[in-house]
């Protein structure tokens, strides 16, 4: 592994609180709810984990200590279940990455339903086309209100993706108020000292 | 290409002004002794930007023994010649190129004269950049192929049309085998590209209209308002870009990248929006005069 402390982007002689104020940032910076249905998220999920075992070595040799507590995260991937095996299908392709073919499945089926448009959503999201993601998203959501999967995606395309901005870069006022929380939620302590 | 691509001047600190300047200098030196007198004619903030990312974490180096050529008599400090200048240098000239073929194309003859002139005058210069980048000039060519025919077709979707930018800009920061890095490079030019292009048709919106030309936002959205919907779909790039930036070793570039990124961008989308961007665009960067 790497030296924790280059990790954190600190000296090995930093205090203990520029330790926790570098760690806070770098957490603050890769926060899974940054990186909900991002493509990337996996990547941010490695600089997270790297973080928090850097963060929590750093602990444990200067504390002997038993204080730190893994960081067990989950990131929105598309869950697995569905009724329809090709749905399943659908998602598992998604979830692997393999956008194309998850295309491919998707125009065979001939069963335009509520998933149908959400699974062409994620797609299209996968892709970068946020438009054509917006929309299907939008059309599944009318098809079937009382979906929580459907009704989180299309809520975070109406936030415009939100995710992190460094400090002293934030030009907009956080008028929204999912916003206004999730940042706070970031920011906030949480239970022993670990971001996630 | 367009130059919205362009840092907030008040807000870079000292060095990343001084990075930003030797960047542009030196891009315009490397351009020059590259491909040709002409082609500092075509230099411009977007690929400046690029530069920058292509830079490595460390920075370019950096030197004051180069003269500027616009007042000759001028030290400026500027970045040496690095690969990744080169290659910003040649990709800049060779989407130039197109886009001129492009508006030679598009116009009647009279009018399409100074275009046709400027892109005789640019040919050389052309082959050579293209003889040197054959992948990015092919890509460059058939995205801009793909790009005509969507046109040719009216295509109503703004997804696929700034799809066809995006995968050109995309291709303009070459693979470097490291996995992680590649993919969020990709992910980041790939937005840059497809905001890039959702900003042009925004911007050329009321002229499209006026003159009765394509322009895939008044097909999506037809007559009704479509400022908030755009708005908010850039911004979804945006924040796409911002996401793929942190996951860059970026190291001196961090901060410039940063200022383009949360300001510079959302700050010229916003003057586009209320149209005071033709203003704001005449406003140099490197003075305080307006």
């Amino acid at each position: 592994m790497n030296d924790p402390y280059s990790v954190l982007g600190v000296s090995a002689n930093a205090s203990d609180d520029e330790i926790k104020k570098a760690y806070r940032e770098l957490a603050r910076k890769y926060h899974p709810d940054n990186y909900q249905n991002n493509p990337l998220a996996d990547l941010a999920e490695e600089k997270m984990k790297a973080i928090n075992e850097a963060y929590e070595a750093i602990q444990k040799m200067r504390e002997g200590g038993h204080n730190a507590s893994g960081g067990a995260q989950s990131y929105q991937t598309y869950s697995t279940q569905s009724q329809d095996p090709a749905f399943a299908r659908v998602r598992m392709l998604i979830n692997s990455g393999n956008i194309s073919q998850a295309e491919a499945v998707l125009d065979e089926i001939g069963n335009h339903s509520a998933e149908w448009y959400f699974l062409r959503g994620a797609v299209a999201y996968r892709k970068g086309w946020l438009d054509e993601a917006m929309q299907n998203y939008q059309i599944a959501c009318r098809m079937d209100p009382n979906n929580m999967e459907y009704r989180q995606a299309l809520a975070m395309m109406q936030r415009g993706g939100g995710g992190y901005t460094p400090y002293g870069y934030s030009n907009t006022d956080l008028s929204d108020c999912c916003t206004t929380y999730l940042c706070l939620r970031c920011l906030c302590p949480l239970d022993g000292g670990l971001c996630c | 290409m367009f130059g919205y691509v362009r840092p907030v001047r008040e807000e870079l600190k000292c060095k990343d002004f001084d990075l930003y300047r030797a960047t542009y200098c030196g891009l315009c030196r490397t351009m020059r002794k590259r491909c040709g007198w002409l082609a500092p004619m075509v230099l411009n903030f977007d690929f400046t930007f690029l530069a920058v990312l292509l830079a490595p974490a460390q920075g370019e180096k950096m030197t004051t023994c180069h003269r500027c050529q616009v007042p000759p008599f001028l030290r400026r400090c500027m970045c040496e010649t690095s690969a990744g200048l080169e290659l910003a240098a040649d990709e800049s000239v060779i989407l130039a190129y197109w886009q001129i073929r492009d508006r030679v194309r598009d116009d009647t003859f009279l009018r399409g004269l100074p275009a046709r002139g400027f892109s005789v005058l640019l040919r050389p210069c052309y082959k050579r950049c293209a003889r040197r980048q054959p992948e990015f000039d092919r890509k460059v060519k058939e995205q801009l192929g793909i790009l005509h025919r969507l046109e040719a077709e009216n295509c109503t979707s703004i997804d696929r049309a700034a799809d066809a930018f995006a995968v050109l800009l995309q291709a303009a920061a070459p693979e470097t085998g490291e996995q992680n890095r590649d993919r969020a490079m990709e992910q980041l030019l790939y937005h840059l590209g497809r905001w890039i292009y959702l900003a042009d048709a925004r911007d050329d919106l009321e002229d499209d209209r006026a003159k009765g030309c394509y322009n895939p936002i008044s097909l999506r959205y037809g007559q009704q308002a479509c400022d908030e919907p755009l708005a908010l779909t850039m911004e979804h790039s945006l924040s796409l870009m911002r996401g793929a930036c942190a996951l860059l070793e970026l190291g001196r570039q961090e901060e410039l990248v940063n200022n383009v990124l949360c300001l510079g961008l959302p700050l010229v989308q916003r003057s586009i929006f209320n149209g005071s961007w033709r203003q704001m665009k005449k406003q140099k960067i490197w003075r305080n005069k307006l």
